[in-house]
C-alpha cells in the first residue's frame, strides 16, 4: 500500500503480523514461567491505545491549527515532564515543582520557537505540525539531563555535608558552599547529551531522521533537520539543567545560610 | 565567656554538646534565645559576619580537595572577606612550622595527610582567620597523643593571645580549662575543682 507521498502505509493486517512477534515472546515467557506475560500484554495494549490515540489527536490538532491549542498542548507536555523529572529525583527537597516547571518552560519554549521560527522558518512560526513534534522532542529529551542534574546536586550536597558545614562555619554563602556540588551535578547532567552528540549517526540513526527517511524524505534533507534537533536538545539540556539547579539548590539552606542536614529537614 | 579564657563542656553522647556549639555559631536553624558578642546582640549582625568572629570547628576535619596552601587560603576566597588579603606564603610556612607541621609542604595534596595532620591544618585555618571566639567540637577525639598535644597547645596559644575558647568533649575535662561545665539533658552545670 503506497500513498501519494511515497510513504508505505501500514494497515491492520501488517500491525497484526508485527504483534505476532509479541505473542511469540508472550508464549516464551509463559513456558519459562517468567511471570511477566500479563505485564507484556498490558504494555502491548497500551502501546496500541496510546499511539493510535496520539495519531487521532495530532491529526485533529494539525487540522485545527490554532495558536491557543498549540500553547495548551505545550503546557500539558511541560507539566507532565516536570512531574516525571521530580519523580526521578528522590533526593530533591519538596516544593521544587514551580522552579523546575519554570526552567523547563523557559528553555523548552524558547528553543522550540527559535527552531520553528528562525532555523526551519515555518510559516506561521507556531504551526502545530512543526511546533508539537519538535517541542516534544526538545522537552522530552532534556528531561533526562535535568532529572540527573537535580538528583545529583542534592545527593552530592548530602555526601559533602561535612565540607558544606565547614565552609559555612568559615562564613561561606550557600552558593560558595554548594558551588562544587552544582558543578558536579551540571557536569553529570551534560555527559549523556555529549555522548549522544558524539555517537549519533555512527552508533544509531536517531528517531526523527529514521522516521523522515521511512516517510520517503531524502536523507540529505533529513540530516540537517536531525542536526538542528540534536543541537537544540543539547542546548535545552544545558540551559534547563543550569536553570533548574540554580533555582533549587538554595532550598537546602535556611534563610541564615545553614545547610539542612538529614534529620533537620521539614 | 570572657576573652582570654578556655571553657570546657563535657557530657554523654547525645546530650546536646554539638547542638550548643552550633547554636552559638548561628549554624542552627529555628532556635530562640539571646546571643551577644561584646554587648552587641547577634540579631544585629549578618550571620556570615558573626561566624567569622565566632568560629566553629567541626569534629570531622573537612578540608577541600587541593593542596594544604589552597586550604589555608580558602577563607579569603569567600565573599565575607572580600577586600582582605590572605596571609603571605612565608607566613603560612611559619604558621605550619609553629604547629609541628614543618615536614608538610604547602603544595602537598590534602589527600596525603594523616588524620592528625588534617585536624591541625583545619584548626590552623580557622585560627588564621582571627576570630574572637573559637568553638571546638571534640577537637582531639580521634587523634593520636602527639597530634592531640599539638591541638591543645594551639588552643592555649589562642587563649593566651586573648581569644575565648569553648571546647566540648565526651568525658575528659582539662586541668588547663578556666571553667568547666557538664551538659546533661539540656541542663548546664558548672563543675567545681572536686568534680
Amino acid at each position: 500500500m503506497t500513498e501519494a507521498t511515497g510513504v508505505v502505509a501500514i494497515g491492520w493486517p501488517q500491525l497484526a503480523l508485527a504483534s505476532g512477534f509479541i505473542i511469540a515472546v508472550g508464549a516464551i515467557t509463559l513456558v519459562l514461567h517468567l511471570g511477566v506475560a500479563k505485564d507484556l500484554a498490558i504494555a502491548t495494549l497500551r502501546t496500541y491505545a496510546q499511539l493510535l490515540a496520539l495519531g487521532f489527536v495530532l491529526r485533529w490538532v494539525f487540522r485545527t491549527n490554532t495558536p491557543l491549542l498549540v500553547v495548551a498542548i505545550l503546557c500539558v507536555m511541560l507539566l507532565a515532564a516536570t512531574r516525571i523529572v521530580l519523580r526521578r529525583s528522590p533526593d530533591a527537597p519538596p516544593g521544587l515543582f514551580g522552579s523546575t516547571l519554570l526552567s523547563m518552560a523557559i528553555t523548552g519554549i524558547t528553543i522550540t520557537f527559535v527552531v520553528t521560527g528562525l532555523v526551519v522558518g515555518v510559516d506561521p512560526w507556531w504551526r502545530a505540525q512543526y511546533v508539537i513534534p519538535i517541542g516534544g522532542m526538545i522537552i522530552g529529551n532534556s528531561m533526562s539531563g535535568i532529572a540527573l542534574a537535580l538528583e545529583r546536586v542534592f545527593a552530592d550536597l548530602d555526601s559533602r555535608s561535612d565540607e558544606v558545614l565547614a565552609l559555612t562555619a568559615l562564613g561561606a554563602t550557600p552558593w560558595e558552599a554548594a558551588r562544587a556540588s552544582v558543578r558536579t551535578a551540571l557536569r553529570a547532567g551534560l555527559i549523556p547529551g555529549i555522548n549522544t552528540l558524539a555517537a549519533v549517526g555512527i552508533v544509531f540513526i536517531p528517531g526523527m531522521m529514521a522516521g523522515q527517511v521511512l516517510a520517503g524524505v531524502d536523507p540529505l534533507v533529513a540530516a540537517p533537520y536531525q542536526i538542528v534537533v540534536m543541537m537544540m536538545v543539547a542546548a535545552a539540556d544545558v540551559l534547563g539543567s543550569v536553570c533548574a539547579v540554580l533555582l533549587s539548590y538554595g532550598r537546602r539552606f535556611t534563610s541564615d545560610g545553614v545547610y539542612l542536614e538529614k534529620g533537620h529537614r521539614a | 565567656m570572657d576573652a582570654g579564657t578556655l571553657t570546657d563542656i563535657v557530657g554523654p553522647s547525645g546530650s546536646g554538646k554539638t547542638t550548643l556549639l552550633l547554636a552559638l555559631a548561628r549554624l542552627l536553624g529555628d532556635v530562640s534565645g539571646e546571643l551577644t558578642l561584646d554587648g552587641a546582640d547577634a540579631s544585629g549582625l549578618d550571620p556570615r559576619v558573626w561566624r567569622t568572629r565566632v568560629a566553629y570547628l567541626p569534629q570531622r576535619a573537612s578540608l577541600v580537595s587541593g593542596t594544604v596552601g589552597d586550604n589555608l587560603t580558602l577563607p579569603w576566597l569567600l565573599k565575607v572577606r572580600a577586600g582582605q588579603s590572605p596571609p603571605a606564603m612565608a607566613d603560612l610556612r611559619q604558621a605550619l612550622d609553629g604547629v609541628g607541621l614543618d615536614d608538610i609542604a604547602l603544595d602537598r595534596d590534602v589527600s596525603r595527610l594523616s588524620v592528625g595532620q588534617a585536624a591541625r591544618i583545619a584548626l590552623l585555618r580557622t585560627i588564621l582567620t582571627g576570630p574572637d571566639v573559637l568553638l571546638l567540637d571534640e577537637p582531639d577525639a580521634s587523634l593520636d597523643d602527639a597530634s592531640a598535644a599539638q591541638v591543645a597547645r594551639m588552643t592555649t596559644d589562642f587563649v593566651d593571645r586573648g581569644g575565648a575558647v569553648v571546647r566540648v568533649r565526651h568525658a575528659r575535662t582539662d586541668a588547663g580549662a578556666d571553667r568547666r561545665y557538664r551538659l546533661d539533658d539540656g541542663r548546664l552545670t558548672e563543675l567545681t575543682e572536686r568534680d
